[in-house]
């Protein structure tokens, strides 16, 4: 199991790239897995931190990683307001390009990444649960 | 991420190294847009050495795929890495880009 808490700051990305690149290293995932695993954590933080606090305080989000077998189990806590990003409407892939909307795209790529998601909100936390099998 | 312009009669190549996320995105986004503004050449976005992208680099090059839209041209990408590749067929954005495998297949067409 690793454990990482950053503080919500766009620039701790940096942190959470370094930390996926040892747990990678550790668990001799492949480069194309460890990639996978940075950018759905990137987008899911970077929403968070951008989206969910209506304070200017320093808040932490705490990021679990389980590797079993062949499978990721991943944890994702906030204390932002609530937020569950499966009840986000889904992008449309299909617009031309004055169509094309910007936003949104973050979740979306978030699922077709994992194999499974589910939210909860307790105790006024946002807690998400991932599911990545290896390939 | 660094960003390298290159300016030649016929094409103006920006190469990025390292990463694009929401950290380095906005650098991206004044640097193409900048650059939109102030050619009339084709834009090549070379990204050989670039190693990381998320959604927010992905909105940058809609941006820029736009703008240039405006003035009827398009935007070119080449050298991107198959992880790469796939975040933009994920996003649906292969359609809506040129995209091309190196450099040489660039020149080879244009």
């Amino acid at each position: 199991m690793a454990k990482l808490s950053i503080e919500n700051k766009i620039e701790n990305l940096n942190k959470l790239a370094e930390f996926i690149e040892n747990f990678g290293e550790e668990h001799e995932l492949s480069p194309k897995n460890i990639f996978e695993l940075n950018l759905i954590l990137d987008e899911l933080i970077t929403n968070i931190i951008s989206y969910a606090y209506e304070d200017d305080s320093d808040h932490i989000i705490e990021l679990d990683i389980n590797k079993e077998k062949d499978e990721l189990k991943i944890q994702l806590i906030d204390d932002g307001k609530e937020f569950n990003p499966l009840e986000k409407e889904e992008v449309k892939l299909d617009e031309d390009l004055d169509e094309r909307k910007i936003g949104g795209l973050g979740i979306h790529i978030v699922k077709e990444k994992t194999d499974e998601i589910k939210y909860k909100r307790e105790s006024n936390k946002n807690i998400l649960m991932l599911k990545k099998k290896l390939k | 991420m660094e960003i390298i312009i290159d300016k030649t009669e016929t094409l103006t190549e920006i190469k990025l190294a390292g990463r694009l996320d929401s950290n380095t995105s906005q650098k991206l986004e004044t640097e193409l847009i900048d650059l939109i503004n102030s050619s009339s050449e084709n834009i090549l976005v070379n990204l050989d050495e670039l190693n990381y992208i998320s959604s927010s680099g992905l909105r940058v090059f809609l941006l820029a795929a736009k703008s240039l839209d405006a003035k009827g041209m398009r935007l070119k990408l080449c050298g991107m890495k198959n992880y790469i590749k796939e975040v933009f067929d994920i996003a649906g954005f292969s359609s809506i880009f040129d995209i091309y495998e190196s450099k040489q297949k660039v020149n080879s067409e244009v």
